[in-house]
């Protein structure tokens, strides 16, 4: 039975065109440091034939995460009860100890009608979306029994209506919604590019006791001032820097590199992985370092 | 009702534009710029993710015609599935309520759409026999979906599009290697196959059924000539072997 604290050191997420090679590579020293890996609820669920032996594989050599796409924490249409008992249902088939979902939204109303659009939209930053976005949070913590981390997005479109900056909106959902953090430490720096402001000094007021895991990526440059978190690239110096700092503040958590296009074969992925384990091992090796006060309280929920 | 939140109602106007930024303009305030990114990047999704699954459609109505269909998808249909396998799906019932959209495009999107579906059916939990006794147990099918098509839409492409109708029948199964196939059937197995996918007949049973349906009253001739298809079936390894176990047994 995989527990949250089985999720630790770095991780990988599993994209499709990776399978063979991790069979492949499977127990070799060379992907060690691959601890665990993530998967998308969205991309697996109800799958069958070809992909749920894969799925099948990986659950049984891996630790897995759960990270979703298309909850729509902050959407104007109601949380779609019926996909959470699904997902709820998948992480307890699976063993999965984690689930994570974006502070964005990917859904609208159209026509009436409640619609998908499958990508991560800006919400924006009022006071009464701190309420909504939080009470969903809670509805889903309690559909699902178990406590929720919630990723800090990235973004292209300031919103004219906000009435307050990312990193206030952030601590006040999260305080509100008493639910962890899921820091991604690139769209920290994707938006302080896109929006102005200092990534140091929006780390520093991360609340690191919340933090129980980390994404770290690459991103496209489209203009200096406007980047695109496209998970294609390698990762870059000041990234790697923000992650570094985010360790030394709050002491380590699991990290996982997120490469979704432009895949690199295994064997040079992986040294980004190696990456994430040396800054690790120079904080020395503590999983979910800042967790446990909220872990003990998760008994209440 | 109470009216909206302005943030929802921001989210709203947000998102309408996106779908169709023809007719809904973009919110007041924000950068064209960077609203860019969300248009484009949204549509390319649905472009990728649907492309994907109908290459034939694609080719069929070349690319222009292709974008168009998919940038009504995006403005009109309220995708109700968060699985992304479930997208392609989602466009199929799309494409299927548009009246301009001809019938053999409509039918060829389903059968594109097919493969996806079969590749992820559910396998068979029931045992299979050691012997492959098809006529007196019951056959097992390999997961399967079983289409009664108007148009020939296995053989579409660029050079034939089918314009009369056909009636055509296929059996779409996926093999025990995880890889969907495909057999064209005539009227009569594909009757057949529709009485044994119930999995709750022998072969000796179905052709049976089968004999009495035909109006023929020697049912042993329909039996010989069954058996033949079922073997053959058996080794293009749409049937999987044959159980004792009845699919409807609790």
């Amino acid at each position: 039975m995989s527990t949250l604290a089985d999720i630790q050191g770095a991780g990988l997420g599993l994209k499709r065109e990776l399978i063979p090679q991790f069979q492949q590579f499977y127990q070799d020293p060379h992907i060690a440091n691959i601890q665990f890996v993530e998967i998308a609820p969205e991309n697996w669920l109800g799958v069958g034939g070809k992909a749920l032996h894969d799925l099948t594989w990986f659950a049984e050599r891996y630790p897995m995460v759960c990270h979703g796409l298309c909850l729509s924490l902050g959407g104007p249409d109601p949380l779609n009860i019926d996909f959470l008992k699904q997902v709820k249902s998948f992480l307890s088939h699976y063993q999965i100890p984690l689930y994570t979902e974006h502070l964005s939204y990917c859904s609208d109303i159209q026509h009436g009608e409640a619609g998908y659009l499958y990508d991560l939209l800006p919400i924006p930053f009022t006071e009464e979306a701190v309420h909504y976005v939080a009470q969903r949070i809670r509805q889903t913590q309690d559909i699902l029994g178990q406590r929720i981390a919630v990723e800090n997005t990235s973004f292209y479109a300031a919103c004219p209506i906000s009435s307050m900056d990312e990193i206030t909106f952030l601590n006040a959902v999260l305080t509100e919604a008493d639910c962890w953090l899921h820091l991604d430490i690139n769209n920290i720096y994707v938006n302080s590019v896109n929006f102005g402001f200092d990534a140091h000094a929006f780390l520093q007021q991360i609340p690191g006791e919340r933090i129980v895991y980390s994404h770290i990526a690459g991103h496209y440059q489209e203009t200096p001032n406007l980047l695109i978190d496209t998970h294609g690239k390698d990762v870059i110096d000041p990234v790697w820097a923000l992650l570094d700092e985010a360790y030394r503040l709050f002491g380590t958590f699991p990290t996982l590199l997120e490469r979704d296009s432009n895949i690199p074969p295994l064997p040079d992925l992986v040294k980004e992985i190696d990456t994430i384990a040396a800054y690790q091992n120079r904080y020395g090796l503590l999983p979910i370092a800042k967790a446990t006060p909220l872990q003990a309280t998760l008994v209440a929920v | 009702m109470a009216a909206l939140p302005a943030f929802q109602q921001y989210q709203l106007a947000f998102t309408a534009h996106i779908r169709d930024p023809k007719v809904h303009a973009k919110p007041a305030g924000v950068a064209n710029q960077r609203m860019a990114v969300y248009r484009h990047a949204i549509f390319n999704n649905f472009f990728n993710i649907v492309s994907a699954c109908f290459p034939v459609c694609q080719q069929v109505l070349g690319v222009r015609a292709w974008k168009k269909l998919i940038r009504r998808y995006v403005a009109a249909h309220a995708a109700k599935t968060p699985v992304f396998r479930e997208i392609p799906e989602s466009f199929v019932a799309c494409l299927a309520s548009m009246e301009d959209v001809p019938a053999n495009i409509k039918a060829l999107a389903h059968y594109e759409w097919v493969e996806l579906a079969v590749s992820h059916l559910p396998a068979s939990n029931l045992p299979l026999s050691v012997q492959h006794d098809l006529l007196d147990e019951i056959p097992l099918l390999a997961p399967h979906q079983l289409l009664a098509y108007d148009y020939a839409v296995h053989n579409i492409s660029r050079q034939f599009i089918p314009r009369d109708i056909t009636p055509t029948y296929l059996l779409v199964f996926r093999d025990p290697h995880f890889a969907v196939q495909f057999i064209e059937l005539n009227a009569v197995t594909f009757r057949l196959l529709s009485i044994l996918s119930k999995q709750t007949f022998t072969g000796r049973q179905a052709l049976t059924i089968l004999a009495e349906e035909l109006g023929q009253t020697d049912a042993q001739v329909i039996i010989q000539f069954g058996t033949g298809i079922l073997h053959d079936l058996l080794t293009q390894q749409a049937l999987l072997g044959s159980t004792t176990s009845n699919a409807n047994a609790t």
